[in-house]
């Protein structure tokens, strides 16, 4: 069997800034296989934008890659000199971002826009790219492709906007598409159109898709695997319907957990995280959910949690779990 | 687009009218009537200065004469010099050339400096080159126009004739008895006038570039355009500069008054024969006839100036050109 | 000349202040002025020259020894450093130095009254404009269209033909068009706090439109026009500067740094410094002025760095 398509390794990413260095992302490995999708969850701060961006070697100071790997292809893409990366962008990884209202370049055709990697990377005229763009326009469901790719971005809605993004990333047919937030600026109506378009891109290209949400919803309805990540670190991961069947990490238990459900009793109180997010420049000791974690024991403000196997497939980062002590149902 | 260009020129005829209004006034309390100089005449007899009145129209009730004045200016006419009665419009005409020749140079001059100026501040910010773009912004903006040209002549005009080098010249448009042909002779002339006018506008424009700039750098289609795969330079110059640019023509045409101000300093700092310099000698003459109808002209071409201003504006943002 | 609303006006206040423009607001906005080195330097710099401008007679009297007007046509052209004379004599043997220190009178007498008055008219047209909108607010819009129109210098220029100059009349004619930019500041300012809550209930306990405008709306554009007078100031010492430049403005005897370069192409021959020294002083003061008027601005907007 052919090995995962991309594999990250320890990676860390940290800023830094004047008041201190901020540990966004603190040693995340994971992989992924061809066709495969991955939901990663997480809260704001969580590390997980930031992840995608390292992979994509997006990060501007004061931000760098201090640690890790990124292999692609037989290639570790942190170490890979600018250039090379540039083919690399928008050719076989693409990625498509949260608000499409402002990602699209306001004095450019749409048509153009969406063809350009084409330009860049298959060194196709821009008669021929503006040609594949529309094909591709049409492919995302946009109606009448050949005149709305003459149009500019002011003309589109926000879910057609975020439509020709999509199109933008697919022209190339790249092995790997990651989408931050992809529904998050879209109405409901919008957003589920969104994800069935998805959803179809991956069945029809095998384009293996990287989904980045603060909203376990969208995993559970699109990805086949799941990765929830907090403070920067991997805390969880595992099948989608394991991990939302079985949370193994108290950060995910209580996630679920704080899901407002219709068949709950009228006077039963909500059940939100106690606490806030965690600073990332001065980290809690130990694990970093502990002054949060309805669960926690002396360990978990000493030792920080290495993941364990806790199912066929499931990771998770937690002492309490990991001596097999089961968490209630959520 | 069309309904905004509309809307825009719509939008001047206040300013129009207000302008001539204002001219209108001031003549009055400056000189009794639009025509003055009739009363300066001591050979004019009572009777004749009636009729003349009454031929030119004088004896009109005031918004007849504005109106007249109006129409005038709407035709063209600005009025006669009170000293020889000479056809402001004619001075005018004359002068001109030599100011628009000036003033499109120097805005030329300053965009194209000032464009790659800012760029490499937005990209370089907080290095040390940076910083010192932005000390020679501020510096620059403090120097007196009219100073600058002077030690510009003196360096270049006085003192390296003086050590016998070759040397620009000091004022004029042209060399006398060139008959204006000879384009190097003319772009000699042109340079100095050209480099001061445009001076104190670099310091401006590049620091406003630079912040442009930024402010686009930092928009999300930037980041889409990276996540693309191109060269930084592409994006820079073909995705973020395009963008920059547009607020950079919005505030060329506010410029517009002030630019024409300050060509007027370099004209005569320069002797440069245009409408600035015609303004002066014929207000050291108290000419105001004269002069009001300059500025009343001055003020159309600042009107005009904005309008093309906005035009240009339509036309490189697609917002507006399809809306 | 230079109209600095033109470049300052997408930096000024684009986003309204908190609702109400309280004690802490200022106190913090003096304490970050306070620590603008630069800013303090040329605010420093700044006031020397407002001393020098009000001393000067004294400085005269104790230092030079001489007066602006005392000629001299046996040492005419005199260099720097000369006995008696530290930075030279001009064509007619009178002391460029005393000559600069009564100069700074004119500039800096003319340049502050040309700010104020110019604050004082625009604010009030920009607070009648914004408080009361409608018929008023676009009449007195266009007519600041139309004097923004005119080319300031040839306004100037007119003005100066029409009423003969002295200081006092020569800092009104600049303030009479100076005034546009501050008004259109003031009431777009205006319009942002005048649907405050505050207003609104300050309305309703029964304040009359006067009231209203000078104890409420007042205060909170305060910070508009503290701004934009420290930065007007600059552009006004050059403008002042080239009118006298031109003859226009303030005439000998009366030395000004403006008219100090009249002419002043004759002396090339003679002196280069007579070139020199006049304009560099005006560069200083108008740059002092300039620093000082950035770091007011971010004092007040640090946000707008």
């Amino acid at each position: 069997m052919p090995g995962p398509l991309l594999g990250v390794h320890d990676l860390k990413t940290q800023f830094f800034t004047p008041e201190g260095v901020v540990k966004a992302v603190d040693g995340v490995s994971f992989e992924l296989n061809a066709g495969e999708t991955l939901g990663i969850v997480g809260e704001s701060g969580s590390g997980k934008s930031v992840t995608a961006m390292s992979i994509m070697r997006l990060i501007s100071p004061p931000g760098r890659i201090v640690e890790g790997r990124v292999l692609y292809d037989g290639r570790d893409l942190a170490t890979l000199s600018e250039s090379e990366m540039q083919g690399i962008r928008g050719e076989s990884i693409a990625m498509i971002f949260q608000d499409p209202m402002t990602s699209l370049n306001p004095v450019f055709k749409v048509g153009w826009q969406v063809g350009e990697p084409l330009m860049l990377h298959r060194g196709e005229s821009k008669a021929k790219a503006f040609a594949s763009a529309v094909s591709v326009l049409a492919k995302v469901g946009i109606p009448s492709p050949g005149d709305r790719a003459r149009d500019y971005p002011h003309h589109f809605s926000g879910g057609m906007r975020q439509r020709a993004m999509i199109a933008m990333g697919l022209t190339t047919t790249p092995k790997v598409l990651i989408a931050d937030e992809p529904t998050t600026a879209l109405d409901v109506t919008i957003q589920a159109q969104i994800l069935e378009l998805l959803r179809t891109v991956n069945r029809e290209f095998g384009t293996a898709t990287i989904l980045i949400t603060h909203n376990l919803g969208v995993v559970a309805g699109m990805c086949e695997r799941v990765m929830v990540m907090y403070a920067g670190k991997v805390v969880e991961s595992g099948p989608t319907e394991d991990v939302f069947a079985h949370p193994t990490h108290p950060y995910t238990w209580s996630l679920l957990r704080s899901i407002p459900r219709l068949d709950a009793e009228r006077h039963e109180p909500l059940k939100p995280i106690e606490g806030l997010p965690p600073d990332l420049i001065d980290l809690p000791s130990g694990c970093a959910f502990h002054p949060r974690c309805p669960f926690a024991i002396e360990k978990c403000s000493r030792d920080v949690p290495p993941l364990n196997r806790v199912g066929d497939a499931q990771l998770a980062a937690c002492w309490v779990t990991q001596s097999g002590t089961e968490l209630p149902h959520a | 687009m069309l309904k905004y260009l509309l809307s825009r020129v719509v939008a001047t005829i206040p300013v129009v009218i207000g302008v001539t209004v204002v001219t209108f006034v001031v003549m009055h309390i400056a000189a009794g009537s639009y025509v003055p100089g009739l009363d300066l005449n001591p050979n004019l007899k009572p009777e004749d200065e009636e009729a003349i009145k009454r031929y030119l129209g004088l004896d009109r009730p005031w918004p007849e004469q504005y109106l007249t004045w109006i129409g005038g200016v709407i035709h063209g006419d600005f009025g006669r010099s009170m000293i020889d009665g000479s056809l402001v419009s004619r001075h005018i005409g004359d002068r001109l050339p030599a100011t628009l020749e000036l003033t499109v140079t120097a805005i030329l001059l300053g965009v194209l400096i000032s464009i790659p100026l800012g760029v490499t501040g937005a990209l370089r910010r907080g290095s040390k080159l940076d910083h010192a773009l932005t000390a020679m912004s501020v510096g620059g903006f403090a120097i007196p126009g009219f100073w600058l040209g002077l030690m510009l002549i003196l360096f270049f005009s006085v003192q390296l004739q003086a050590w016998g080098l070759p040397f620009l010249p000091s004022g004029g448009v042209m060399t006398p008895g060139t008959g204006g042909g000879d384009l190097l002779d003319r772009i000699v002339h042109l340079i100095m006038p050209a480099t001061v006018l445009s001076f104190v506008y670099l310091s401006i424009w590049s620091r406003f570039t630079r912040s442009s700039m930024l402010e686009v750098l930092a928009q999300d289609y930037v980041r889409t355009a990276r996540a693309k795969g191109m060269s930084e330079r592409r994006v820079v110059y073909l995705h973020a500069l395009r963008n920059a640019v547009i607020p950079l023509v919005t505030l060329v045409g506010l410029e517009l008054p002030s630019l024409v101000a300050g060509g007027l300093i370099v004209e005569v700092v320069f002797s440069w024969p245009g409408i600035g310099k015609l303004l002066y000698e014929r207000a050291i003459q108290t000419d105001y006839s004269t002069v009001l109808g300059i500025t009343t002209f001055a003020a159309l071409l600042v009107v005009a100036g904005n309008l093309l201003a906005d035009f240009l504006y339509a036309f490189l943002d697609p917002r507006i050109r399809y809306a | 000349m230079i109209d600095p609303i033109a470049v300052e006006a997408p930096q000024v206040p684009a986003q309204p202040v908190p609702a109400h423009v309280g004690r802490s607001y200022w106190r913090a906005a003096f304490s970050r002025l306070r620590r603008n080195r630069i800013g303090m330097a040329s605010g420093a710099l700044l006031l020397f020259f407002v001393l020098v401008a009000l001393t000067a007679p004294l400085i005269a009297g104790f230092i030079t020894h001489t007066n602006y007007s005392s000629q001299d046509l046996t040492n005419t052209f005199a260099s720097p450093l000369s006995p008696g004379h530290l930075l030279g004599t001009d064509d007619l043997g009178r002391d460029t130095l005393t000559r600069l220190l009564f100069g700074a009178q004119v500039s800096m007498g003319i340049g502050f009254l040309a700010v104020f008055v110019s604050l004082a008219i625009g604010a009030a047209v920009g607070l009648v404009a914004g408080y009361y909108g409608g018929l008023i607010d676009g009449l007195l819009m266009r007519f600041v269209d139309v004097i923004l129109a005119i080319p300031s210098i040839f306004l100037f220029i007119l003005m100066s033909i029409l009423f003969k100059p002295s200081t006092v009349t020569l800092a009104l004619i600049i303030a009479s068009v100076g005034w546009g930019s501050i008004a259109r500041l003031v009431r777009g300012e205006v319009l942002s706090v005048r649907t405050r809550d505050f207003m609104v209930a300050t309305r309703a306990l029964g304040a009359s439109d006067a009231r209203l405008i000078i104890r409420h709306l007042l205060p909170n554009v305060l910070h508009v026009l503290i701004v934009f007078g420290s930065l007007y100031l600059g552009s006004v010492i050059l403008t002042e500067a080239a009118l006298d430049f031109l003859g226009l403005g303030i005439n000998p005897p009366i030395p000004s740094w403006g008219n100090m370069l009249t002419n002043s192409e004759t002396f090339f021959f003679h002196s280069r410094w007579l070139v020199l020294w006049p304009g560099v002083t005006i560069f200083l003061a108008v740059l002092a002025a300039n620093l000082f008027g950035n770091a007011v601005r971010d004092a007040f907007d640090p946000r707008l760095r």
